[in-house]
């Protein structure tokens, strides 16, 4: 590279690539925007990341990328991180002094595309235009729906199990994007960088409003967009938004298990939703996708495949969806709202805080079947790259119509909620997620989706307590896959989710990736959790619902999760088997993933299936 | 007269004042950038120079607000990483750990030392941009060998 080229020039991308870089430490600051510049990309600086939040609200397609210091005065960058993610759907970076892993896992579920130590090098600069390109392919790829998903889910499933490198990560979920079905038909999204409309919680409420009144799984762009009666708001745009709140149900559900127990609210709405009827997105099986791919950087989680999520995530009618009204981090408040409804249900099972039953009552497999049965629908993927990462609403709890059916088997709740007392075998990892349920408590209104025995058309409209935003989400992260594995086994399930995530938002984000493995053992999972962090309270519930519903769906998630973290296991027969055993060897694993996103749990629960 | 200066460089690497880091400041430093060090430079002490003056005016208050010193701390750990100061960032690390373990006076010895080391890098980097500046700029982008 010369340079003498020119750095307008986007066609020759990356060379011009427009960055905005925020650091309060006026050193790195400069270094990095030399190091930038040395990179031929166009950068713009400042100190403070309001300022940066103005000059990015100003013109939306200024920039193509945000690299942002994760301490800051002003604001934490967190928050700054979901806020790009939810208003802008930018690709974000985050940077940080800390290596700390629980700092790595709370910039993924807020939606982060990387995560970068100081001091940076000249070398990681290098490859950071991949996730422009990613997010904008994800984004044209949104129109289709869930037929990936099997392919996904295997994608998640096994690239969950790959390290956690944060370079994994994020090819995994690179992939996983791809594979999902992106394909959505989301006119905008080829045009990457279109008038984007700027989803406010107020607008997200009344999407979500709509979505319910139609019913999740008759949800159509066109019908919401007559609905919610907003002007200059065009069909393309509700579809989009649908798909991205489909996959954040979705993720949701799958880790709602592990939200849902730590989100102790949330279990109230997962109680709701798995009584429900498996709230099928309740389950949300720790979708070993989530997982696996999690760890690592947060290299692009983007790709949420939950489509199995947001079909659960649908069924628990009745869960109301919490509101979302929760922490949001910020961003995702309107996904939040709505997901709330998704989310809780999943991270109800959860989230109970009484840890035990995660997924009380949540139908999981019930949540599989119909999961995989609404994975296509779901599997819209929403794709909010940036968004499912920061606001992960995109898990649109799908469990509501899938819910119904699924949940047939009421035990399933089990699945992946770890103490659900229904199937989960004693000591199942329930206790481990409910330990994250604790944390997440606060995230996790959504309480437990209400076991799934009650087939009532899950819509949950979990009320998702979005998990808490705040926290971070290593335990999330931990209990959505560890959750998720086994959606169906309870114990199997929950022993997933609850090793790794200790304290942060697990909730939140590990609540994602569980489900959306629930759904496929996609790598949704890793969405979902991401998801569910944004909008914090979602996650919980959705998760719940996710697994309630769908015993099977979970189970099969679960295994597939812990197979290859993710991909989703579509017999649901067999689950009630693997389950059992799974929640034993899920267990057992729960604690060792402990720190690891929960892949340990994972990995047992392979052998089980 | 360049060779002192690429000695100079030197010791400050083999004393452990500066790291990898400093070096890769140096590699960007450029045509475009010729004096892009020394800003660095000057642009770190003068960050530095005020967060240490508030962790002074924290600790003489007596109140010891370890979170307060521990994020101080965070900062300054993240530009003198940034800039490759290793033993400067050797005292945050050490001082943090006080904070953590709430011990005061191990805070108030570290930070001492901190501001020592802190004013001996800036002395050594000052003479040796000085020194650079007279060998000339080509000089300055030259690395230790």
């Amino acid at each position: 590279m010369t340079v003498e080229q020119n750095f307008e020039a986007l066609d020759q991308f990356p060379v011009g690539m427009r960055v905005l870089a925020v650091d309060d430490d006026q050193t790195c600051l400069k270094i990095l925007e030399t190091l930038l510049r040395r990179c031929h990309y166009h950068v713009t600086t400042t100190n403070q990341a309001q300022k940066a939040l103005e000059l990015l609200r100003e013109n939306k397609n200024k920039f193509d990328l945000v690299i942002s210091d994760v301490d800051m005065p002003d604001m934490d960058g967190f928050k700054l991180l979901e806020l790009v993610g939810l208003e802008m759907d930018l690709p974000v970076i985050m940077l940080s002094v800390h290596s700390d892993p629980k700092y790595v896992m709370k910039g993924v579920t807020h939606g982060a595309c990387d995560y970068l130590l100081k001091p940076v090098r000249i070398e990681e600069l290098k490859n950071i235009w991949q996730h422009v390109v990613r997010s904008k392919s994800r984004g044209s790829n949104n129109n289709n729906v869930g037929e990936k998903r099997d392919g996904s889910g295997n994608e998640g499933g096994g690239n969950s199990d790959q390290n956690n490198g944060r370079a994994n990560r994020k090819r995994k979920d690179q992939y996983n994007e791809e594979e999902d079905e992106e394909r959505d038909d989301n006119d905008d999204s080829s045009a990457q960088k279109k008038q984007r409309v700027v989803w406010t919680v107020e607008l997200h409420k009344k999407f979500v409003a709509a979505v319910n009144q139609l019913g999740y799984e008759k949800a159509m762009p066109k019908k919401i967009l007559d609905l919610m009666n907003v002007e200059k708001l065009t069909r393309e745009n509700v579809a989009s938004h649908l798909q991205k709140f489909r996959l954040y149900l979705k993720r949701i559900s799958g880790v709602t298990n592990q939200q849902a127990i730590m989100a102790n609210s949330d279990l109230h709405f997962l109680q709701m939703t798995s009584s429900l009827n498996g709230l099928d997105g309740f389950h949300h099986r720790p979708t070993p996708v989530g997982s696996g791919q999690f760890h690592g950087g947060t290299p692009g989680m983007r790709p949420f495949p939950s489509n199995g999520i947001l079909g659960r995530l649908n069924s628990p009618s009745g869960i109301g969806v919490r509101n979302l009204s929760s922490p949001p981090a910020g961003m995702f408040l309107q996904n939040q709202n709505d997901l709330g409804k998704f989310h809780h249900v999943s991270s109800l099972p959860l989230n109970h805080s009484d840890g035990g039953n995660i997924l009380q009552g949540l139908p999981m497999p019930l949540e599989f079947d119909q999961l995989q049965a609404n994975n296509n629908n779901n599997i819209r993927n929403m794709n909010n790259n940036n968004k499912s990462i920061a606001g992960s609403s995109m898990a649109f709890p799908t469990f509501s119509t899938q819910q119904n059916s699924l949940i047939r088997a009421p035990n399933n709740n089990l699945v992946v909620l770890e103490g659900h007392p229904q199937a989960s075998p004693s000591g199942f990892p329930g206790h481990q997620i409910n330990k994250r349920v604790e944390h997440w408590s606060n995230a996790v209104s959504s309480s437990n989706l209400p076991p799934p025995q009650t087939s009532n058309s899950i819509h949950h409209q979990f009320n998702v307590s979005p998990l808490p935003h705040a926290r971070p989400d290593p335990l999330e992260w931990n209990n959505v896959s560890s959750s998720y594995s086994i959606p169906f086994c309870d114990s199997a399930a929950s022993t997933l989710s609850p090793p790794a995530l200790d304290t942060t938002n697990p909730g939140a984000f590990s609540r994602n990736t569980d489900f959306d493995s629930n759904a496929n053992g996609q790598p949704g999972v890793f969405y979902d959790s991401l998801q569910m962090r944004q909008s914090g309270n979602y996650g919980p519930t959705t998760d719940a619902a996710m697994l309630s519903s769908n015993p099977k769906e979970g189970f099969v998630v679960g295994q597939q999760k812990l197979q290859s973290g993710g991909f989703m296991v579509a017999d649901a027969g067999s689950l009630d088997d693997i389950v059992n055993s799974t929640m034993k060897q899920e267990q057992s694993q729960g604690e060792l993933s402990g720190g690891d996103m929960g892949y340990g749990g994972f990995s047992s629960l392979r052998t089980c299936i | 007269m360049q060779r002192q200066v690429a000695l100079i460089k030197q010791s400050l690497f083999d004393q452990g004042y500066l790291d990898e880091q400093f070096m890769e400041l140096e590699e960007l430093q450029d045509d475009a950038n010729p004096n892009f060090v020394e800003e660095v430079s000057a642009l770190y002490f003068k960050d530095s120079a005020r967060l240490i003056n508030n962790i002074d005016q924290a600790l003489e208050r007596g109140s010891f607000d370890f979170n307060r010193l521990d994020s101080y701390m965070h900062q300054f750990k993240g530009s003198s990483t940034s800039i490759g100061a290793s033993k400067v960032k050797a005292e945050c690390t050490k001082f943090r750990e006080y904070c953590r373990a709430g011990n005061a006076e191990g805070c108030l010895r570290t930070f001492q030392q901190l501001k020592k080391e802190h004013s001996t890098l800036r002395k050594k980097l000052e003479h040796y941009f000085q020194l650079a500046r007279q060998a000339g700029p080509k000089e300055t982008a030259r690395r230790p060998k």
